[in-house]
């Protein structure tokens, strides 16, 4: 009898990236649960923490790391606190998924820009996204767009706040690996 | 390469962004700040009125400024909620939605403020004599 044979074993470097990929979706949404819980925020505005994973994983791994996080990061955070499914389920999705699909152009098509750019055009694009959803979906009154102005000026200040922070923290990362061991 | 004290990443200089991102930065503030301004130069001054939507149902419609409390029940997709109109404002004081942010938002008193329960799709909003948007089908 012969023994099965055994698959070869995948390159340490993709074995290290899918790791770093699932610990940054951990925090993800560590801090999607985190932004939930927060009080008085409401269901319109969350600092948007968690996108700086999403950050990290366009810059360090690439748009496609960074797409699926976004969809993984909303479907498993909303699993966590209970609202999968709902209508804060899908505001949610949309936004995140406007945002990712926004910031993947972003740092793609224009020249120059950097982390804090990216986040604040991603951060914009949530917040519209969200707005046209519910509008759609669910109030149906253009009435509704009265509080967008304050919401998209909160988001340009949180936008900016997380991509300098994702900039920051990807130095700080490069320069971890780059350090002699 | 280790990090020097020169050459360590700083919060404060990512905070202040690339030139590009500046210039992101002041289109995307002008814009907001046109998009406010748009909002509110198009909604009518005059007497504030409350408007309790379902969907694109409107259920009701008061003035703001009531003597005495009115109490409104609108029916959602979840079930009965209850809008207090009394004279400091109108407000959510009970509703079948899970979050609560509705009742959580408190009172609101100014043209333009709006409350909406999105899970029951209860929209709430205080419009001037004249809407600016009037595209709702009553």
């Amino acid at each position: 009898m012969t023994a099965p044979a055994i698959p070869p074993r995948p390159p340490l470097a993709e074995l290290q990236r899918k790791a770093e990929w699932m610990a940054l979706l951990t925090l993800a949404v560590g801090l999607h649960a985190l932004e939930a819980a927060l009080p008085g925020l409401g269901p319109w505005f969350k600092p948007g923490l968690a996108n700086v994973m999403t950050l990290l994983a366009l810059y360090l791994m690439g748009p496609r790391a960074a797409f699926a996080l976004v969809v993984a990061r909303v479907a498993l955070g909303a699993a966590l606190i209970g609202t999968l499914f709902t209508p804060t389920f899908v505001m949610s999705l949309a936004g995140a998924l406007a945002a990712g699909a926004v910031m993947l152009a972003a740092a793609r098509l224009i020249p120059g820009i950097g982390p804090a750019g990216v986040s604040l055009l991603g951060a914009l694009a949530h917040m519209l996204a969200q707005f046209v959803t519910v509008e759609a979906l669910f109030i149906q009154q253009p009435a509704i767009y009265y509080l967008l102005p304050p919401l998209l000026l909160l988001a340009a200040v949180t936008g900016w706040i997380n991509g300098a922070l994702a900039d920051y923290l990807l130095d700080a990362l490069r320069a971890r690996r780059h350090a002699p061991a | 390469m280790a990090t020097t004290p020169d050459s360590a990443p700083s919060l404060k200089r990512k905070l202040a962004g690339r030139p590009a991102d500046r210039l992101l930065l002041a289109l995307a503030l002008a814009g907001i700040g046109l998009c406010w301004h748009l909002v509110h130069a198009r909604l009518a001054g005059g007497e504030p009125e409350v408007a309790i939507y379902h969907g694109q149902t409107l259920l009701a419609r008061y003035p703001l400024h009531a003597r005495r409390p009115i109490h409104f029940e609108a029916m959602g997709d979840l079930g009965p909620a209850d809008i207090e109109i009394d004279p400091q404002g109108v407000r959510f004081t009970d509703s079948p939605c899970h979050g609560k942010n509705c009742i959580r938002a408190g009172h609101r008193h100014r043209i333009g403020d709006v409350i909406a329960c999105v899970p029951n799709r209860i929209l709430v909003a205080i419009n001037g004599a004249h809407r600016a948007f009037d595209a709702v089908a009553e």
